[in-house]
């Protein structure tokens, strides 16, 4: 099924999916959810001050994901640096944070499979793999 | 007629390596790449496929070999033979990427 993006009425969250919650994770109101255009919703979210998030911003928000979660962000700086590297030059040149350990394939759908973090977790270099880790390395399962 | 001499290194100039210029398993292995080269005959053409988008096109044109092999993906960096359309991918052994290359001879 065909994702859509959904505005919430009350307090404008967007949401991206082929059905939109049914409470608002932000109000929490129920049946909030209307269905916009994709245009819409890009001017929604790519409007307004402070937009544009930095490789410092990034990395922050990646140790924030993984907090909690049996997965952490690979201790080894240079990696994730050279790997950081990759995900911004794969923004500017081509759009999205695409994986630098993987090519696109040019299919809108297909091609967020690897826009980073991926759902890795399913991967076989980390589902059942002891020191599993993603694709290029950049989340390594916790020890 | 010209006779042109016989040169192993065409034998094996079918191979491609495609790699990603900030992949970490590209840059681990291109040493290796490059030490195997200086030790036998095998020789890849070397293709970055973030940074030019006709490499990217030329790998995504082998599409339906590599993704079998490569956990269903275009990753990289990925050793293919261009002729019998055999691939490999990742960050593998020395003695691995030498066993690949040489039996593509």
């Amino acid at each position: 099924m065909k994702k859509r993006c959904w505005r919430c009425f009350i307090c404008n969250d967007i949401h991206y999916g082929v059905t939109p919650p049914e409470v608002c994770p932000t109000c929490k109101v129920l049946h909030a959810y209307v269905e916009i255009s994709a245009e819409e919703a890009r001017k929604i979210l790519g409007g307004g001050p402070d937009t544009s998030m930095s490789r410092e911003d990034f990395r922050a928000a990646i140790e924030r994901f993984t907090a909690g979660n049996e997965f952490e962000v690979n201790p080894d700086q240079a990696k994730v640096d050279l790997l950081l590297g990759g995900v911004f030059a794969n923004e500017k040149n081509h759009g999205l944070k695409y994986c630098p350990c993987r090519l696109r394939t040019k299919n809108w759908e297909e091609d967020l499979r690897i826009v980073c973090p991926c759902n890795f977790t399913i991967h076989e270099t980390y589902k059942g793999v002891k020191d599993g880790e993603c694709w290029c390395g950049l989340f390594i399962r916790r020890k | 007629m010209l006779v042109r001499p016989f040169h192993q290194e065409e034998i094996v100039s079918h191979l491609i390596m495609f790699h990603g210029r900030e992949c970490p398993h590209c840059k681990k292995m291109m040493p290796l790449v490059e030490k195997l080269e200086q030790e036998s005959s095998v020789r890849f053409d070397k293709r970055e496929v973030w940074h030019d988008e006709k490499n990217a096109d030329l790998m995504r044109s082998y599409r339906q070999d590599i993704v079998p092999k490569c956990g269903n993906q275009l990753r990289v960096p990925t050793f293919l033979n261009t002729e019998t359309k055999d691939a490999m991918c990742g960050e593998v052994e020395y003695e691995k990427l030498k066993d690949w290359a040489l039996r593509q001879a």
